[in-house]
């Protein structure tokens, strides 16, 4: 047994400390600060879209190549619901532009 | 988008609480006295390099899943098995879920009680004395069965106590001072022990790698096994805790991702608090329970200011302890609550009055807390796990999941990596641990035990669940959820 870190032995412990205390902390800075962006644009403008703009191209396309599915009916209302909450507000959460916004069609 | 469950439900006050809620389950006796010592066991940073791979590629996509299944169906464990599946057989492999987490919590419990014990004695100073011996005093400790089950008792009237109001008046108000609190005291505790010498040998044991072992089985299976369990992943935590999330709440930052690497974080404080302090003693780092309860108790008194950091020390680990038992006793008092005419308040004393009583024997005797650990922790918890995931993965479907709800409201956008992990891999893993635990201890009588309990539990619940319900109308299957 080495009585003393190797090179190696340094890498790893700082690897770990890194992909651990540094990605928890991130972590954890990024989502309560998301929250209180979330609570925010709530409290001003009454609603937040819920999807980001690849999530929701996603959910679209999902829709479009299930036309059977059991879930349908809940995924387009969740599609509409978020179309519906981007064009009725000013300022949305996620990274839309303008002319992505005016694209979206109501299912 | 909001269903109608006809139950006024609690939520989370703060994300914050929610993630120290979380992380405060899935912390407990094991990310102290277990990970150090297996990483060092297991070619140290060899080790450590397998567990990260498998924390970010399995155990992080698996809370994600479990979390986004309590919020997606607003409901405990057998809700959620029966909001897809409906009444009858299906919430059987909810009550199985349930009952291991009792069983989890029955030999937990004694632990908690163990800590309370020499967190008592820490402020006492009693490890201080001339003449302490610490193998004596433990060895007196836990052969006194009334003392353990007396201990027993109070832990079971502590965390009773404060799961009686509820989710953000109880839970959340205690782990979101004790969370942090826990953080300070092990770093307080590990920058004394790195500023002793022979520290770095501690170090070198947990961190210098080993390459030949990243090419042993045993290696993998042990990181797995830390990895999956050391994080909650398939208890019902996540997903109880994750039923009380709002619809406007992020699933794969707060329930996985934060989840994960928070309770690996405590982990690897442990190591920085656990191993320098035993080689600078000389001690023998790889004795589980005895490494925190006799070798480092003989070590404070000789410390400069050992009173302070012993202190500091329990105290940390009765906040893990303590707040693991929330979580874990909460996944019963939620589907009690909601799947009887029960209260909250008659739910808590169900459930817990179910695993003080079944936790006698273990408070009893060490030996029959190990027949359970080993039952529970071999075959129960990857049965558990193996139920959840195959309900998001295969009833639900992950694709869909994932596009449907984990990137519902999400702070962070998940692809389509995800999908095969909770499909095909974690299920997939999940039988191979069985497996591997079963073949590797096919002699010895717990392994069979374990399975032959496991399987009848999981029969007997699927019968009990199918008989209750049985003449009563079924809810129409795949009812979309809360929100």
């Amino acid at each position: 047994m080495a009585e003393t870190l190797t090179a190696f032995g340094w890498v790893v412990m700082l690897s770990m400390i890194i992909t651990l205390w540094c990605a928890s902390l991130v972590a954890l800075r990024k989502t309560l600060s998301e929250e209180d962006k979330k609570a925010e644009l709530i409290t001003r403008q009454g609603a937040i879209e819920s999807y980001s703009p690849r999530a929701l191209f996603e959910l679209r396309e999902w829709i479009e190549n299930h036309p059977n599915d059991p879930y349908r009916e809940i995924a387009v209302q969740r599609y509409n619901e978020c179309v519906e909450t981007l064009k009725k507000t000013d300022e949305s959460f996620y990274d839309w532009n303008d002319s992505q916004i005016s694209n979206l069609e109501r299912l | 988008m909001e269903e109608d469950t006809g139950l006024a439900r609690d939520q989370w006050a703060t994300r914050f609480g929610f993630v120290m809620a979380l992380v405060g389950a899935v912390v407990g006796s094991g990310n102290i006295w277990r990970m150090p010592y297996v990483a060092g066991m297991n070619g140290g940073g060899a080790f450590l390099v397998i567990y990260l791979v498998l924390l970010y590629l399995i155990a992080v996509p698996g809370l994600m899943a479990e979390t986004l299944l309590g919020r997606y169906t607003q409901r405990g464990v057998i809700g959620a098995f029966k909001n897809f599946l409906g009444e009858g057989w299906s919430e059987g492999l909810g009550l199985v879920v349930v009952i291991v987490n009792i069983g989890l919590m029955s030999y937990y419990a004694p632990v908690i009680a163990w800590t309370i014990y020499y967190l008592a004695h820490a402020v006492l100073g009693t490890f201080y004395q001339p003449g302490f011996d610490p193998t004596a005093f433990w060895a007196a400790f836990s052969g006194s069965p009334l003392l353990v089950v007396g201990l027993h008792t109070l832990v079971a009237v502590l965390v009773g106590f404060v799961l009686l109001f509820g989710i953000s008046d109880g839970i959340e108000r205690v782990v979101k001072w004790m969370i942090p609190a826990l953080v300070v005291t092990l770093s307080a505790v590990a920058i004394k022990g790195l500023t002793l010498p022979g520290a770095m040998e501690g170090l070198a044991f947990a961190f210098n790698p080993e390459w030949k072992y990243m090419t042993d089985a045993n290696t993998w299976i042990a990181a797995l096994g830390q990895a999956l369990f050391s994080t909650g992943l398939g208890w019902g935590i996540a997903l109880t805790y994750g039923s009380y999330l709002g619809k406007n709440d992020d699933v794969p930052l707060g329930g996985g991702l934060i989840t994960a690497v928070g309770n690996t974080s405590i982990g690897l404080l442990a190591i920085f608090t656990v191993f320098p302090a035993v080689f600078a003693f000389g001690l023998e780092p790889t004795t589980g329970a005895e490494l925190t309860f006799v070798s480092l108790v003989s070590i404070f008194p000789s410390m400069t200011g050992g009173y302070i950091w012993g202190l500091l020390f329990f105290l940390g680990f009765l906040f893990a302890t303590y707040s693991s038992g929330l979580g874990i006793t909460e996944v019963g008092v939620t589907t009690v609550k909601e799947e009887t005419r029960l209260t909250r308040t008659q739910s808590v004393i169900a459930v817990v009055g179910a695993w003080w009583l079944l936790g006698i024997p273990s408070a009893y005797s060490s030996e029959f807390l190990g027949w359970m650990d080993f039952m529970f922790g071999n075959f129960g918890l990857p049965l558990a796990t193996l139920m959840i995931l195959i309900l998001v993965g295969w009833v639900i479907d992950s694709k869909r999941a994932r596009i449907l709800d984990l990137n519902h409201n999400s702070d962070v956008y998940i692809g389509s990596y995800w999908d095969p992990i909770i499909k095909y891999v974690i299920p997939t893993v999940m039988v191979f641990i069985m497996g591997y635990y079963f073949a590797t201890n096919i002699e010895d009588p717990r392994a069979i035990s374990g399975l032959a309990l496991m399987v009848g539990l999981t029969i007997g619940s699927i019968l009990l669940m199918q008989f209750i319900r049985r003449g009563k109308t079924n809810e129409p299957a795949l009812t979309p959820g809360g929100d």
